[in-house]
């Protein structure tokens, strides 16, 4: 669809005319509908314009203006709202419920799967809005790609990866979801805009839910941006005592909502979750499992004492329970129940 | 007067004969010795003079010339002296009535006339008998290795004089016994399974990895007891049998590491630092080129502590010798293949700070830093490892199950059982344990219960496992079937053997 003369002139106050993000606001309060703005009148000027949106084109980008349809409304109540948005995969998204999951990129393993599926559950009816950084994030995505209802906001400009080992994963969720950000392509990440692009995935969404997070850790200022703009909060209970679920249980101190999965986050939104098939457990498989949700997290060898197995065969059990998503292996032989 | 001397050189593991003429005749004294000896060779001048000298024998004062035949390969080292004097001898008609037609002389000089030890006299004296060689006049210091060629006549001499008094039959020196091959009782003694504390997952591990050949990496934080598990290895492999021991043997003793006893009866654990380079790993030098550590190990363990540590280019090399079980290195001098079937473990940190999973530190990398260290593995190399287990440092004070307790024989007896299926099960098909099996094999061999299939395939889409894995999967599955006696690969089996893919599951 081609930009109007209103999203083409914010574009270019954005992208091409060098000021700042105040002074394009000022600007366009100044006037009365974007497509009038003085400067787009000189030659130069639409040159400069059209050159840009060539070079979108050229790298298959798609762009997003405060003064487009399909523009999230969500975004626009923010006080700061980006005024353009570059965008790469599937535009409609836009247009859907969003959700945001974010955790932190040390995250106990247990956390890391019940991410993956509660992100599953929940892409059923949202469009699942994270980041594209390890750990959390990265749980978040595996488990919404499959559908396609994932947004990934980038720090840095859409033909930029950060981190640059995630390239694979960028272009995976480009075929399948969608990629956005507020920066000009080829800019690269900076200290400011992990901050500015954590807003976004606040701004974006109808709730956050933070899946891992230590005392002092980036992901609270997404909470924090969340709860500023009046969006619900969400965060898995830790261990006490767990360095890397300190500021998830502070946030629930504090009165976030304690979600253990996704039917606590669908059920606060009126939705329910589809029912999910019981896996078909052996008798040893049983018994197992009972001794590792008793038990917490547990060592092989104290799995298979407690289970009155042999060790080797209380490991080939515990596999089948990873492979039935029923139990996670952390490091150090330790297991513990999902 | 003309006199030939047969003497053996070595090209790789294999003797190369090598005649000795030495004509002396009338002339302006000299001494020229040709026929592309290397500088070690042409020493042996000054050697061989003093030694007559010293042993109360005449250096002859005429024009003396030594050819070595054939011209036109590279004589090297020392092994030349003993006969280049005896043929000096037999020239100059010192050693009138005494025969040397058919005896092969070893041997390096002293100067005092003493007979010195020489490296690679096993593999010598086997080419020579396959050669039909039958009588040997060797360093009475190599005679603890030499004593187990049976058919052959073997003299063990101290001196120069002594092989002199010898040949003219004066003093004869009687011949060597035929030593009998006994393996080793695992004589070192101080590494036994039943000193290991808990450890459950990663002994069993090491039962599997042992009993199917494969290979095994072991990742957990310091001081977890990696290496003393590692060194447990060689007490529960099975015995060498003679053929291995000679093998072995002859590598040790083309590379000088060789011990007191003669012959390697105790499968070979070998650990190179990680500062190993890529040619003492895997043989070189300038122009003999001497077997590396992966071949001194062939039958044994080759064992890499700090894995990641170790330089990428020297860890790639390993491939293809991990894959082939020889390895064939190439120089100026000439191309030489020395065998290379070792199993290979390894053992690393889970990460940088060390204590990634530990019970009782917190780990302070990042996700980062872990996936930089663990890429310092390649794909490739990880994937030729079938075995990948964690070593923890949870006491196991309160946790005693029958199986931590069990010392090495015990754990032998089940690898012994192990192995003696598989031999049945390949006799003759030129591979020895599971972990060599292909394709092919793997078909023929290694059937899956339809349950074991499914779980198979469940795991490999949850766990987005390579299909490469899958190969090492029901290899080691096979291997944990024919320890536990079954024909059949159950679903247990193949659970089992998914666990020990930790790095897989990491990806």
């Amino acid at each position: 669809m081609r930009p109007t003369k209103a999203e083409e002139a914010i574009v270019w106050l954005a992208a091409c005319s060098g000021l700042d993000y105040r002074a394009c606001v000022a600007q366009l309060r100044a006037v009365r509908d974007p497509a009038l703005l003085p400067q787009l009148r000189r030659p130069e000027c639409a040159e400069q314009l059209q050159a840009f949106l060539r070079s979108l084109k050229e790298e298959n980008l798609f762009f997003v203006t405060l003064a487009s349809d399909d523009y999230p409304a969500a975004l626009k109540a923010i006080s700061d709202p980006p005024l353009v948005l570059y965008g790469a995969g599937n535009r409609a998204l836009l247009k859907k419920r969003k959700f945001c999951i974010v955790g932190s990129r040390i995250i106990p393993p247990w956390a890391e799967k019940l991410t993956k599926r509660v992100s599953e559950e929940i892409s059923a009816h949202f469009a699942v809005v994270t980041g594209l950084a390890e750990g959390g994030d990265c749980a978040a995505i595996s488990g919404a790609l499959e559908s396609g209802n994932l947004i990934c906001v980038l720090p840095c400009g859409l033909s930029e990866c950060y981190p640059a080992a995630h390239a694979t994963l960028k272009m995976r969720v480009r075929e399948r979801g969608l990629l956005l950000s507020e920066y000009l392509p080829h800019e690269p990440a900076a200290k400011f805009s992990f901050h500015a692009r954590n807003r976004l995935l606040a701004g974006l969404s109808e709730g956050v839910l933070i899946a891992s997070a230590a005392e002092k850790s980036g992901t609270l200022i997404t909470a924090n941006r969340a709860l500023e703009y009046g969006r619900d909060v969400f965060a898995f209970p830790h261990n006490v005592g767990a360095a890397q679920g300190e500021g998830c249980n502070a946030l629930i101190q504090k009165g976030a909502f304690l979600a253990t999965n996704a039917e606590d986050i669908l059920s606060s939104y009126g939705l329910e979750c589809k029912p999910k098939e019981r896996p078909s457990l052996s008798e040893q498989e049983t018994k197992v499992l009972s001794v590792l949700r008793d038990g917490g997290s547990l060592h092989a060898a104290e799995v298979a004492a407690k289970a009155g197995l042999r060790v080797f065969e209380a490991t080939a059990v515990l596999s089948s329970l990873e492979i039935k998503n029923l139990a996670v292996k952390s490091g150090g032989n330790m297991y513990s129940a999902v | 007067m003309i006199a030939k001397i047969v003497c053996y050189t070595l090209n790789g593991l294999e003797g190369v004969p090598v005649e000795v003429e030495t004509d002396v005749n009338k002339g302006i004294p000299g001494y020229e010795m040709v026929g592309l000896p290397d500088t070690a060779v042409k020493e042996s001048k000054e050697r061989v003079r003093s030694a007559l000298k010293n042993s109360g024998l005449l250096f002859p004062m005429n024009k003396i010339t030594v050819n070595f035949a054939p011209a036109d390969i590279k004589k090297e080292g020392a092994v030349f002296d003993l006969a280049i004097a005896i043929s000096l001898l037999k020239a100059s008609e010192q050693l009138v009535g005494g025969e040397v037609k058919d005896i092969v002389f070893l041997g390096e000089l002293a100067l005092n006339g003493d007979v010195r030890p020489i490296n690679g006299i096993l593999p010598i004296l086997i080419s020579a008998k396959g050669h039909g060689f039958t009588r040997f006049v060797i360093p009475a210091g190599n005679a603890s290795e030499a004593r187990f060629l049976g058919g052959a006549e073997i003299y063990p001499a101290r001196t120069l004089n002594e092989v002199v008094r010898h040949l003219l039959g004066v003093a004869p020196i009687s011949p060597l016994e035929t030593a009998t091959f006994v393996p080793g009782t695992a004589a070192s003694g101080s590494s036994d399974l039943k000193f290991i504390k808990g450890q459950p997952i990663a002994r069993r591990a090491l039962e599997i990895a042992v009993a199917g050949g494969h290979n095994m990496l072991m990742a957990g934080p310091p001081g977890t007891g990696k290496t003393m598990l590692a060194r447990c290895l060689p007490t529960i492999m099975p015995d060498l049998t003679f053929e291995e021991a000679l093998e072995i043997t002859k590598i040790h003793s083309v590379a000088g590491v060789l011990g007191e006893e003669g012959i390697v009866s105790e499968r070979p654990f070998r650990t190179p630092h990680h500062t190993a380079t890529t040619v003492s790993m895997c043989g070189g030098g300038n122009r003999i080129v001497h077997p590396g550590e992966i071949s001194l190990a062939h039958g044994g363990v080759l064992f890499l502590d700090e894995l990641p540590e170790y330089k990428r280019s020297t860890l790639e090399a390993l491939r293809q010798p991990l894959e082939d079980g020889k390895i064939t290195v190439s120089r100026a001098g000439g191309t030489f293949t020395y065998p290379a079937r070792f199993m290979l473990c390894a053992s690393m940190n889970p990460c940088p700070c060390g204590n990634y999973g530990s019970a009782d530190r917190t780990c302070t990398c990042t996700p980062a830093e872990i996936r930089r260290y663990r890429r310092k593995i390649s794909g490739p190399l990880l994937d030729r490892i079938d075995l990948q287990v964690e070593v923890d440092n949870i006491s196991y004070d309160d946790l005693t199950s029958p199986e931590e307790r069990e010392d090495s024989a015990t754990v032998k007896e089940r690898v012994n059982a192990a192995r003696h299926i598989q031999n049945v099960r390949f006799e003759g098909s030129g591979i020895h344990t599971n972990a060599e099996m292909g394709e092919r094999e793997i078909a023929a061999y290694c059937t899956l219960t339809k349950e074991g299939d499914k779980i198979l395939r469940e795991a490999f889409e949850r766990m987005k496992l390579s299909a490469r894995a899958r190969a090492r999967i029901i290899k080691v599955a096979r291997t944990i079937a024919d320890l536990d006696g079954q024909e059949n690969i159950l679903p247990a089996h193949v659970l089992e053997a998914v666990s020990y893919r930790i790095y897989d599951k990491i990806g």
